[in-house]
């Protein structure tokens, strides 16, 4: 017998039952926990309050045509992550191609954005509004970086910006890009510059270390019947282990004493029950833990807690009479003109999402705010507007829909505003209070995570609980996370440090930094032209001025390097342009050198350092 | 928050270091032609005198030539450090 009555007596409390770790929720997170404790000798509970396990990452059926929510890739750059999948799934994976393209103005345009393709369909005149505006923010760019909006457009421009990543970002995040914390473009776009972009148009995709890079771009990991089946496999390993996953639990309360979380009570069909465990791992979403938290934590922490916010997702599931409506896996709708934000064509992702080869189904994508219109809309309706749009996208008939599901997703998205951060520094300090309770996952830690990085937290998690020493929040903090670096390049997680430790980790950064300051090229190149070549003018002049019989005849051998060059008033202007321009070459030259020197040096000491940490915590674990 | 600090340069070290290395890199060039001697010694650093007025490839023109070419080099240093500092501080007041 695993649990208890709500009311059951202390002694209880004192039972075997005691000594397990109690997981609250099904997803990849709490699975993957669950796993991880078996895997140390530990047992553990998996409560769920839905009736499917996979959470955000589940596979929804109906009438035998699958859906996810939102489509589903399986990459990852931690390579403890894809064996694990693979050990779990040795079979069922499918390497599928990519196609994605954004549909904006009724042009369809590659996605990741291929600048040749882009400009082609963009046209003359709005190619050059873009290039004047990438020099203009090249010249001026914004001081702070603390916005999405500033961060993107230093790096391509502010037309750019507004025509592939405002309309969209906006429909996600459901706020101004103006108010979206610059850490989220940092995270998924990092190091992509529209110079970058525009090199690899024409060089191809080379990394750092100039090996091509093409996986996670051109094709991933996709299981055959959608990503439920990895979940519904690992809870079938996990339950032969006899840890049990108990839907229909949904976790009320959560019972703290003495600095120590005793026991959790799920509300269930037939009423709560009290579930009691040494060892406890959250990946429910922490407005609602901390709301569970009984006694409630101090004012500042609930309503830190309760700031937090989150973007609500629906999927509208269409089921079409025809095999094939278009190649993409899913296309980026950036019109405004429609509410759909994104849409999925399951077959391209897996055939045997469908079980009818002449039938296909697709996913229309809403971003929505729980009770907002679309979320209360009755679902009749949601799959008539679902079918009214993308026929407007001209990308189905309507008289193709056959029928039609919707799914509903509360906190699809954990949202990065200017002060979540804050947020979550004051729900950290409050958490440091109870050492037994760790929380792991996406809505676990309010991280915009994929599968792997979920799972990473709850691996390190349930090592914890077998004695390691991993901080959980570690993980994906400042990591490098853009699809567009290839698998091999990185061991992935930043968690996969040992113990990081955030703040001075951030002071650390910060004196590196600046012991690391860069030389801005043009600012060099302008500081070497304007004496350069008011200099030489000046020389040129006082000789004109001084006058003679051979004036300058030695000067006059600048002719060499400056063209058209001699010892006139022509030739003094001549030199003042020439020489400005060799001046600035040299000084831009001179900075891009100097810094790629230095960064070079800077990445070579954090190298040594980290390989200095690592030897040293394993030295404190040998001893 | 993200990216790199912006390296400033100091003015009045910028102005030390050229005004020094001009001024040493003249006399030297200077006394080593003297050295050397022979017939006409330093035609065409002789030069110089259309902007350095006074000096000469001679012993006394080494130690002028010192002065004014740290000075030169001093205010050349100085200005392009004055430049860059003024040109990374509007780029990044926007
Ligand atoms: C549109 C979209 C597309 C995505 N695409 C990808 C992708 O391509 N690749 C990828 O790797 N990742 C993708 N992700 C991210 C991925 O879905 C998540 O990272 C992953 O599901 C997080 O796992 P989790 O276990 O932390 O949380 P969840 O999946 O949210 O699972 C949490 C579980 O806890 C349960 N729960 C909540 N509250 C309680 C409670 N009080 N009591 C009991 N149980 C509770 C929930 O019912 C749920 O089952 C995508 C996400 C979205 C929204």
């Amino acid at each position: 017998m695993l649990t208890q009555p709500a009311n059951s007596n202390e002694t209880a409390d004192k039972s075997a039952d005691a000594q397990r770790c109690v997981i609250i929720g099904a997803g990849p997170a709490g699975l993957t926990a669950a796993h991880e404790l078996l895997e140390q000798g530990h047992r553990a509970i998996v409560l769920e309050a839905d009736h499917q396990v996979g959470g955000i990452s589940r596979t929804v059926e109906y009438k035998g045509f699958r859906f996810d929510i939102g489509g589903h890739r399986f990459f990852s750059k931690v390579e403890m992550v894809r064996d694990w999948w693979d050990r779990m799934m040795p079979d069922d994976f499918l390497v599928r191609p990519r196609l994605s393209r954004i549909l904006y103005d009724d042009k369809f345009f590659d996605y990741p954005l291929k600048p040749l393709n882009a400009l082609r369909s963009l046209g003359l005149l709005e190619s050059i509004r873009i290039g004047i505006s990438f020099v203009t923010i090249k010249l001026f760019p914004y001081r702070e970086e603390d916005s999405f909006e500033q961060w993107v457009s230093n790096r391509f421009g502010r037309r750019l910006y507004e025509i592939f990543f405002k309309t969209y970002t906006e429909k996600v995040w459901g706020m101004p890009c103006s108010e979206i914390s610059a850490d989220w473009a940092a995270q998924r776009i990092k190091d992509l510059d529209l110079l970058t972009a525009v090199r690899t148009a024409f060089l191809g995709n080379r990394g750092s270390d100039g090996k091509v890079v093409t996986s996670l771009i051109e094709e991933f990991n996709y299981p055959r019947l959608g990503p439920g089946m990895m979940w519904e496999r690992v809870t079938e390993v996990i339950e032969q282990r006899g840890c049990p996953v108990e839907f229909g639990n949904r976790v009320e309360r959560v019972n703290h004493s003495d600095g120590r979380v005793r026991s959790v009570t799920a509300r269930t069909d037939e009423g709560s029950r009290e579930v009691f465990g040494s060892n406890f791992i959250s990946t429910m979403p922490i407005c609602d833990l901390f709301e569970a938290l009984d006694p409630p934590p101090p004012e500042d922490a609930l309503q830190a807690a309760r700031d937090l916010r989150y973007r609500d997702f629906l999927t509208v599931g269409l089921i079409l009479a025809c095999s094939d409506p278009f190649p993409d896996n899913w296309i980026y709708i950036h019109s405004d003109r429609v509410r759909v934000g994104r849409i999925q064509n399951f077959k391209a992702w897996s055939p045997e999402m469908v079980p009818d080869p002449s039938k296909s189904c697709i996913g229309l994508e809403y971003f929505v705010q729980e009770n907002d219109d679309l979320w209360s809309m009755a679902d009749d309706d949601l799959i008539a507007l679902g079918a009214q749009e993308s026929a407007s996208l001209g990308l189905i008939r309507t008289e193709d829909v056959i029928d039609g599901v919707v799914i509903r997703m509360p906190k699809a998205y954990p949202v990065y505003d200017r002060d979540y951060q804050k947020r979550l520094d004051v729900i950290r300090a409050y958490l440091e209070g109870l050492p037994n309770l760790q929380l792991v996952g996406r809505n676990g830690q309010h991280r915009y995570n994929n599968q792997d990085h979920s799972m990473v937290t709850a691996i390190y998690a349930a090592r914890n609980i077998a004695g390691a020493d991993y901080d959980v929040w570690g993980v994906n903090v400042e990591e490098e996370y853009h699809e567009e670096t290839s698998a091999s390049q990185s061991n992935g997680a930043s968690g996969e440090r040992l113990v990081p430790q955030r703040l001075e980790e951030s002071r650390a950064a910060r004196v590196l930094r600046d012991a690391f300051a860069r030389y801005d090229a043009i600012a060099l190149g302008f500081a070497l032209a304007i004496p350069t070549a008011f200099g030489l003018f000046a020389a040129t002049a006082i000789l004109l001025i001084k006058g003679g019989p051979a004036v300058g005849a030695n000067l006059t051998l600048l002719s060499n390097y400056i063209v058209g060059f001699q010892v006139s008033w022509a030739g003094a202007f001549i030199v003042l342009v020439e020489a400005g321009v060799l001046g600035f070459g040299f000084g831009w030259a001179m900075a891009k050198l100097i810094n790629a020197v230095v960064g070079w040096q800077e990445r070579a000491l954090i190298r040594r350092l980290e390989r200095h940490l690592v030897f040293e915590a394993l030295d404190k674990k040998v001893s | 928050m993200i990216g790199h600090a912006v390296a400033r340069l100091r003015a009045s070290v910028m102005a030390v270091v050229f005004g020094l290395t001009s001024g040493t890199g003249l006399f030297v060039a200077t006394t080593w032609l003297v050295i050397r001697g022979g017939e006409q010694v330093g035609l065409t650093l002789g030069l110089l005198r259309n902007y350095l007025p006074g000096y000469s490839v001679t012993w006394p023109g080494a130690f002028l030539g010192f002065f004014y070419a740290a000075v030169v080099g001093g205010v050349v240093g100085w200005v392009i450090a004055f430049i860059y500092n003024k040109i990374v501080a509007r780029r990044s007041n926007d």
